[in-house]
């Protein structure tokens, strides 16, 4: 079946833009001109991606990626502006998966779709009904599901992979190049910058103490690792 | 000098009062000549006087007086200051407090004709920034206690000035910074304004590249014209800020000539209402109206103005009015529209200024009305808008007028030697 893909900005050449390219490589598009129509669109229609702009009057994009978050774990492509690098940044604090900058190609585009897509799709190699206790915190591998104290948190698909990555090699440190193109893919070897906020984003929502991380520690200039732990241990 | 004072000028009550207001009165205004009329009100029983002449420098050097009181006895040498420059130039480059004798020719042993000055220097560290002068006519001579009254009313002055000095600073400054401001956010907004039209350029051109899809004609011609359409826009937001920058420098010059201005707005009304579907306009103007302009230029000021009231007023009707008398030329451009909240009237045509709750949903550079109003005033005219919210907006344009002939070609046509 299709992916759904949510456009949302409020200029509607762009949103044609768009919509003409994701519909000639078979996806299915729905369009929001603006935040709210586009938190309804989210929380009806339940979207496989979002691509969404930053610039948008009442509701902006960063606004509306936070609410989203707090509801979704749909993966979200903020669309932003060349020059405003610090747009990116806060677009991946608030929980996006990914950006692209205007003025982008077609191919640009479908390029980064594409990537964020194949990024948020399940793991195929999880045994069913797997479920990895980490002190508070359990997974639900099957489900792709996160606990803390047996309280379900919402991770974006990024957040997720990232820490099922780290799940996959516990015990072992996982260099930072290897997470992003892992998690990101090949091209974002280098972007050191989106791993630190995701990883912080992560840590604020899993961590009890975010100067002393239990789950996700920092191994200076090599990357980071989820330490073992012995049974029965907590943090 | 202040230590003196304390030792040896002890005040009366009454006095008292006096320094009290004298000094309320500076802390008070930032108006150098009403403070100084309160000190004059307060200081001449204690002192006795009867003119008090404030000088500061000229620009580049000697002094000027920038107030002058007269009182008593030399009300009947009323606006004659000249009798404080000799002292006041004295007492400027000597920096110190100077006293001189003036006696009248013929008369220098008649102690009324006689003529007592004290000049003051205002100071503010070390800088001298002016002197005060107190002229007596007819004796007797200013005594010491009343020299060190006249020094403390002149600390007084230099205190007041340097207020005056600090807030008129602070004002530049904060003119300054919005300046700044204003051009920043016009970075930011025309960075925008640059940055769609080409990325819709950019990203419908890639898309009728892309050699992994066929487009269908009909898809095709649509994004073609879309790239048409934003090259267009990009260009005229080019020549905008072309514009803009020349008016600014003032090397753009009009071809000033006679032209119909009725026959140039029906022209306008016309092609506006081709290019805007929504757009409704009501021409009342009669035959033959000739002014003064360029007539290129008088027709972008008129396109910018219908596309405003397409942009800000969308849907609803206007009306452009023109009345004619034999001198001036008045054109109104009235829309019914959601008005323009009063706080932004004053700022309309400012330079990149664009009303916050409009800008954020509609494209512009703030420039529009900018070019207007120097294109306007290029032609020794004016333009004025009034605005009430959900009411509508008025731009109202006065042009020098020829007078109504008909000799006058029809605009687009050589104009008359």
């Amino acid at each position: 079946m299709s992916k759904k893909i949510l456009i949302v900005d409020d200029e509607p050449r762009y949103v044609r833009l768009m919509e003409a390219n994701l519909i000639s490589d078979n996806y299915q598009v729905l369009k929001a001109y603006n935040g709210e129509q586009a938190l309804e669109i989210v929380s009806n229609e339940n979207p496989d991606l979002v691509l969404l702009d930053i610039m948008m009057p009442i509701l902006d994009g960063f606004i509306v990626c936070e609410r989203i978050r707090k509801f979704s774990t749909v993966p979200i492509i903020m669309v932003t502006v060349k020059g405003e690098e610090q747009d990116r940044v806060r677009g991946l604090d608030m929980g996006a998966d990914d950006y692209i900058v205007k003025p982008f190609s077609a191919t640009e585009l479908l390029a980064r779709v594409r990537a964020v897509l194949r990024r948020a799709a399940k793991p195929t190699n999880i045994p069913a009904q797997s479920v990895f206790h980490h002190g508070t915190m359990d997974i639900d591998l099957a489900k792709a599901e996160v606990f803390l104290n047996g309280k379900m948190v919402y991770l974006s698909a990024t957040e997720y992979r990232i820490l099922l990555q780290l799940v996959q090699n516990v015990g072992s440190v996982i260099p930072s190049e290897q997470l992003l193109s892992d998690v990101w893919g090949e091209e974002y070897k280098k972007d050191k910058e989106i791993l630190w906020v995701s990883i912080s984003r992560l840590r604020q929502k899993l961590e009890k103490d975010q100067n002393n991380p239990q789950h996700i520690v920092t191994r200076s200039g090599v990357g980071y690792i989820m330490p073992e732990m012995r049974e029965g241990q907590t943090n | 000098m202040t230590d003196e004072i304390n030792e040896s000028v002890v005040l009366k009550p009454e006095d008292l009062r006096a320094v009290y207001a004298i000094g309320l009165a500076i802390a008070q205004t930032e108006n150098i000549d009403s403070a100084l009329d309160l000190i004059v009100q307060h200081t001449r029983h204690m002192l006795i006087f009867d003119n008090m002449v404030l000088y500061l420098p000229k620009d580049h050097n000697g002094l000027d007086p920038s107030y002058a009181r007269v009182i008593g006895r030399g009300k009947c040498a009323e606006g004659n200051i000249e009798w404080g420059e000799v002292i006041a130039s004295q007492t400027y480059q000597a920096k110190q407090t100077s006293l001189r004798q003036e006696k009248l020719e013929g008369w220098e042993n008649n102690r009324l004709f006689w003529r007592d000055f004290l000049g003051l220097p205002i100071r503010a560290g070390e800088e001298v920034l002016g002197v005060l002068v107190f002229g007596r006519f007819g004796g007797p001579p200013y005594t010491p206690d009343q020299v060190r009254l006249a020094e403390f009313i002149a600390a007084q002055t230099a205190q007041l000035i340097e207020n005056h000095q600090l807030v008129e600073r602070v004002s530049k400054l904060e003119a300054e910074r919005w300046l700044r401001r204003m051009q920043d956010e016009f970075i930011t907004t025309i960075s925008h304004e640059l940055r769609t039209p080409i990325g819709f350029i950019k990203g419908y051109a890639t898309t009728l590249l892309r050699d992994d899809t066929k487009w269908d004609d009909e898809s095709r011609r649509e994004f073609l014209t879309i790239i048409d359409e934003e090259a267009d826009r990009l260009h005229e937001l080019i020549d905008d800020l072309l514009d803009s920058a020349r008016l600014k420098a003032g090397t753009m010059f009009m071809q000033l000539q006679p032209i119909r201005i009725d026959q140039i707005l029906r022209e306008i009304v016309v092609r506006s209402t081709n290019r805007y579907s929504s757009l409704a306009v009501q021409l009342n103007a009669e035959h033959g109206v000739t002014v003064m302009a360029d007539p290129l230029r008088i027709t972008q000021v008129f396109d910018n103005l219908l596309s405003n009231a397409v942009k800000y007023a969308p849907g609803a009707p206007v009306k452009i009015n023109v009345k004619n008398s034999s001198e001036i030329c008045t054109i109104i451009v009235e829309d019914q529209g959601p008005g323009i909240s009063e706080n932004h009237l004053p700022h309309l045509f400012e330079r990149f200024y664009r009303v916050p709750e409009t800008s954020v949903s509609n494209h512009g550079t703030g420039l529009g009305l900018f070019i207007c109003q120097q294109i306007i005033h290029e032609h020794g005219g004016d333009i004025s808008v009034c605005s009430e919210e959900s009411k509508g907006t008025v731009f109202t344009i006065n042009l020098p007028c020829q007078g109504s002939t008909k000799d006058i070609p029809p605009a687009g046509e050589e104009p008359i030697a």
